[in-house]
């Protein structure tokens, strides 16, 4: 058996020996390093690019502006956003009518309105400078001269909604990229039954995504002339393809390759310096290095959404929920990136996994000045939990009831409707988990690990919650995953080679490639070679996202593995097969009732926080974590727990810490000074994971996805038990000492 | 980074010559924790960097129960944390020393750096002042001593005149029945800069059940690491009780004058000045 043992990692001896090499350790001979020159404003038209004194200087090969680029515009889901900004200028023609040369749509461009000529964040990227050294780079960036003429910034959500708000992006009037409306039964109806009824407002702040590398990478032409980009992502064909749109080229004129990446958490989904290093390659024909310091990481790429939410939830005296509604915003930033996706995500998971016989959902995700956001592990997901099981657990406290009992009373199973009014799909676990989770408190309550604060103002609690989240592309986006098998040898198969795109972020997608072939093919793992993330080299894999890797890439493997057999049996030598793995159809939402088929599948996770509160300080510890998490089988149960215990300190960081501040569109946690991740000491002194192994009857030999199940209720589990501490909910994320103790010297006040 | 001069004199007279004729110009480097970063980010600006670690001096490190204690302003963190004499003698010396940074930094970083970068929230320096430390410092009009609690005249400005450097700090030996202890809070559990600190210690009566004498000291809530004078004086001379403890540590709160920035509000650190100072002052009792 290759599956289901924990196989050391295939990169651990290189990355722990620093033999490994992430794109900024790669060198090409005769590199020019390139800089960006940040907008450092939130909203500003560009009146002029001087960029002659830069120019002039000894070692300036280029400076690009949104002039050089081809078709300027770039955007995961929308092309909405600049690649580099073209000044807006207006001029007159000869029979004196007023024009902008920005507003010039290019007839390459998909859209019929241009968006250009304006700064919209302060990340946005005005220019690039190339030059013979790093330093001359930075230097000449000083020298660029930037007409700007300064815009209000929209930096609020419900600001941006007024009527009559200032226009952040033509595209989106209205500063509303997209809205869904979910109506299931009646809910007024519902709420006449309910005998107890909790109603709150709720945020959630965003995340930076901190990864350990920030961003870089080397541009180049190939030995076949093709412009090629060594670059940390997590879909190499997607980045293929926008660089290819961007520069006008045909898709086989751009290659991506993905070397060992240090993390990416859904941070690397939309562009960050592929364009910009194609076009440069592209244009000085010769290569270009980039390297972003933290600080241009943390403006340069987008954030976890933050949430507002209005919500009610109503239920009989005996827990049976009967109505639930929910009113939510996302604050997009200025372009789209996946909002309108992770927005769609937040609106399905939006009243948690229950059975609610009727459910009101409206949701929209606002266009403003501030940073971009994005994908984030959770994808939305974890900001509704928060609400959804938040209230679940008020309703709890209001009915006296054990929180375990309600979720399981209301819990979805199979055959119950979402709140798109079709069935759950088969497999659905959450009782399952639910009740593993609550067996582990019970089973081992003398695990608490003793207070670390010992002081006589420090309390003790527990919380519960449970969430799932989709796994794979949502609402009818094309889902495919690639694979191909080659198998050399003459009697007996010597060795297997597999073709695979699929990003290795950190996560260890590349081992269990390697395991899920070795099974399929019942070969030890050692013959089995992979050729990886190079899109020179294999088809189309979809992202590294969406928890979906593993469940498509196994399916993928496993058809190519059989389909190379029987080449083999038939003599083909070397025998070599291509394989495209298509899951079920997904649907998108219907535009006034939400009615889809919006999900392949579900993953399922249930957590038990414990923690001690310092009441004077409103500082919070979580002592013990149980995390139980539906994987259908763990190909490596080793990197399981990897991604449970790193998901659930990321989750804490997300709950108690990481305070991403901007004010007036300017982020003031721009460093890692200010903007505080957990660090080892942070983790909880026990996390306990239980891996739950259900098969999905969707996924190769059951596999489910879950790389982002065990983040996503680590919010609710940590508020309840604040709650259950000190008898303060909160109802902000994240939990800073000071808001905590604000909500409870209220309290104090108030009693 | 910011080209610059670097020179690694061996004497404190070619040092003094050296920072003399340099004048603003020259930056000091001991462990490079803060100079190097601020070199990097442009926030202080040198054409010469003097490294220190090679002047003896500077490096000295000396306990005895008869002379106390002195550190050369090059020691790192970890040696005198690595001090088992040092340790049981000064543990709330220690309880600051042992905070600042993680292993790493633990190993480069100096206490006469911590006093020569004059942060407001630097850990070390409350406790130095209530350990009442004296800073030694050589210049071209010869050595003088500063007081730990007048080193630091501002943001980022130390006492020191043109061409003086810090050698060493000298903290007399414990008078008996001292305790002294330093907490600060972070919102998480490691590396992070003090949202507020406090230092305080006392000197009981040989019953243990009077102060006979105290200081607090307070971190990040005013320009400068704060003495408490008031808060030291409302304890001299009171018995050992809850009520004279919250008193001082109100008078404490009342000391800080802190300001709002990313790492906390004004009201937030005047409140934390507060429990900050109290549970110090039941952990030096303690330890008395």
């Amino acid at each position: 058996m290759a599956i289901g043992i924990s196989l050391p990692r295939i990169d651990a001896r290189p990355k722990v020996t620093g033999e490994a090499l992430y794109p900024g350790d790669i060198n090409l001979p005769g590199q020019a390093y390139a800089k960006v020159l940040w907008s450092k404003r939130p909203h500003a038209r560009v009146r002029a690019i001087d960029t002659r004194a830069a120019q002039a200087m000894p070692g300036v090969l280029a400076i690009f502006t949104g002039d050089d680029v081809p078709v300027n515009e770039y955007g995961l889901i929308t092309f909405d956003a600049p690649v580099l900004i073209r000044p807006d200028v207006t001029y007159q023609t000869r029979d004196g009518e007023q024009h902008r040369s920005a507003s010039v749509p290019n007839p390459k461009s998909q859209n019929a309105k241009s968006f250009d000529g304006v700064v919209r964040h302060v990340g946005e990227k005005v220019a690039l400078v190339v030059a013979e050294t790093e330093q001359i780079a930075a230097h000449a960036r000083e020298l660029i001269r930037v007409e700007y003429e300064d815009l209000p910034a929209i930096t609020s959500m419900h600001e941006a909604i007024q009527p009559g708000a200032l226009q952040v992006h033509p595209h989106y009037p209205g500063n509303v990229i997209k809205h869904y409306r979910v109506r299931k039964g009646d809910v007024q109806a519902g709420f006449a039954q309910a005998d107890v009824v909790v109603e709150d407002t709720y945020f959630t702040g965003a995340q930076e995504h901190a990864y350990l590398q920030p961003e870089a990478g080397l541009g180049y032409l190939d030995e076949q002339g093709r412009v090629t980009v060594i670059v940390a992502g997590q879909w190499t064909h997607e980045d293929q393809q926008q660089i290819a749109h961007a520069l006008d080229l045909p898709l086989d004129q751009v290659r991506v390759i993905y070397p060992a990446i240090g993390g990416a958490f859904g941070g690397r989904e939309d562009m960050s310096v592929q364009i910009i290093l194609a076009l440069a390659a592209w244009k000085l024909r010769r290569p270009v290095k980039i390297i972003w310091s933290r600080e241009e990481s943390i403006i340069g790429h987008h954030k976890r959404h933050p949430m507002w939410f209005h919500a009610r939830l109503g239920a009989k005296r005996d827990g049976t929920l009967v109505a639930a509604q929910v009113r939510l915003m996302s604050d997009a930033g200025p372009y789209a990136y996946t909002s309108a996706k992770v927005l769609g995500n937040a609106t399905v998971m939006a009243v948690g996994p229950y059975d609610i016989p009727n459910v009101a959902i409206d949701s929209q995700t606002v266009v403003t000045n501030n940073l971009p956001t994005g994908a984030f592990r959770g994808f939305g997901a974890p900001q509704s939990l928060f609400v959804a099981e938040t209230q679940m657990n008020k309703l709890a406290a209001a009915l006296k009831m054990d929180p375990v009992e309600l979720r399981l009373k209301n819990a979805l199973r199979d055959g119950s409707l979402t709140v798109n009014n079709t069935p759950i799909p088969p497999g659905c676990t959450i009782a399952e988990v639910i009740q593993q989770c609550a067996a582990r408190i019970q089973s081992n309550p003398a695990s608490n690990p003793k207070s670390k604060i010992q002081n006589p103002k420090s309390r003790v609690g527990r919380g519960f919650a449970c969430g799932h989240k989709n796994v794979g592309f949502s609402f009818g986006a094309p889902e495919s995953c690639e694979a191909t098998v080659e198998l050399h040898g003459h009697t007996e198969i010597e060795r297997a080679v597999v073709y695979h795109a699929g990003a290795d972020c950190g996560q260890g997608a590349h081992t269990v490639f390697v395991q899920v072939a070795a099974q399929a093919l019942r070969l030890p793992v050692e013959k089995i070679e992979l050729v990886a993330s190079d899109t020179a080299s294999s088809g189309n894999s979809g992202s590294a996202s969406a928890s979906r890797m593993t469940f498509m890439a196994s399916h993928a493997i496993f058809g190519a593995a059989h389909a190379a057999l029987e080449k083999w049996q038939d003599e083909e030598r070397p025998a070599r097969a291509h394989y495209i793995y298509r899951p079920p159809p997904t649907s998108a939402m219907h535009p006034d009732t939400g009615a889809a088929d919006p999900n392949i599948t579900y993953g399922y996770v249930a957590q038990s926080a414990e923690v001690e509160v310092d009441t004077e300080t409103g500082q919070v510890r979580v002592l013990r974590l149980v995390c139980a998490d539906d994987v259908g089988k763990a190909i490596n149960p080793q990197q399981v727990v990897g991604q449970i215990e790193g998901g659930v300190v990321m989750g804490l960081g997300w709950t108690a810490l990481e305070n991403f501040v901007q004010r007036d569109g300017h982020v003031l946690t721009e460093h890692l000074s200010t903007y505080l991740i957990p660090s080892v000491m942070d983790i909880p002194d026990v996390v306990e994971s239980v891996v739950v192994e259900n098969p999905d009857p969707h996924g190769a030999m059951g596999i489910r996805g879950m790389a982002e199940m065990p983040l996503l209720v680590v919010a609710p589990a940590v508020v309840a038990a604040i709650h259950d501490a000190t008898g303060v909910w909160v109802n902000q994320l994240p939990v800073t000492p000071e808001r905590l103790l604000d909500a409870l010297e209220r309290v104090n006040t108030t009693q | 980074m910011q080209p610059f001069t670097y020179a690694a004199p061996t004497s404190l007279a070619e040092t003094i010559t050296l920072l003399g004729q340099n004048g603003e110009q020259a930056r000091v480097l001991a462990g490079g924790t803060d100079l190097l970063v601020q070199l990097k980010e442009n926030r202080r600006q040198a054409a010469l960097v003097i490294d220190v670690k090679r002047i003896p001096e500077l490096n000295v490190l000396s306990y005895s129960v008869r002379d106390g204690l002195r550190i050369g302003a090059a020691v790192s963190c970890q040696r005198i944390c690595a001090e088992p004499a040092i340790r049981q003698a000064y543990p709330g010396l220690i309880d600051a020393v042992a905070l600042i940074g993680g292993a790493q930094i633990q190993g480069r970083a100096s206490l006469g750096g911590n006093l020569g970068n004059a942060s407001p929230a630097a850990d070390s320096i409350p406790a130095l002042i209530v350990h009442h430390a004296v800073c030694e410092v050589a210049g071209p009009a010869g050595p003088r001593d500063i007081p730990a609690e007048a080193f630091c005249v501002g943001p980022g400005k130390n006492a020191l005149q043109p061409g003086e450097l810090l050698v060493s700090i000298r903290i007399p030996p414990p008078p008996p029945r001292f305790g002294a202890a330093y907490l600060r809070f972070i919102p998480r559990n490691e590396m992070d800069i003090a949202v507020t600190g406090a230092g305080v210690s006392v000197v009981l009566n040989e019953a243990g059940d009077t102060i006979l004498s105290a200081r607090v000291a307070l971190g990040a809530v005013a320009p400068t690491p704060l003495l408490a004078q008031e808060a030291g004086a409302a304890l001299a001379g009171q018995p050992v009780t809850p009520d004279v403890i919250e008193q001082a540590a109100r008078i404490a709160q009342r000391a800080a004058q802190p300001i709002t920035d990313m790492r906390g509000t004004a009201a937030q650190r005047k409140h934390l000045a507060y429990v900050l100072t109290r549970r110090a002052l039941e952990q030096a009792i303690a330890r008395a």
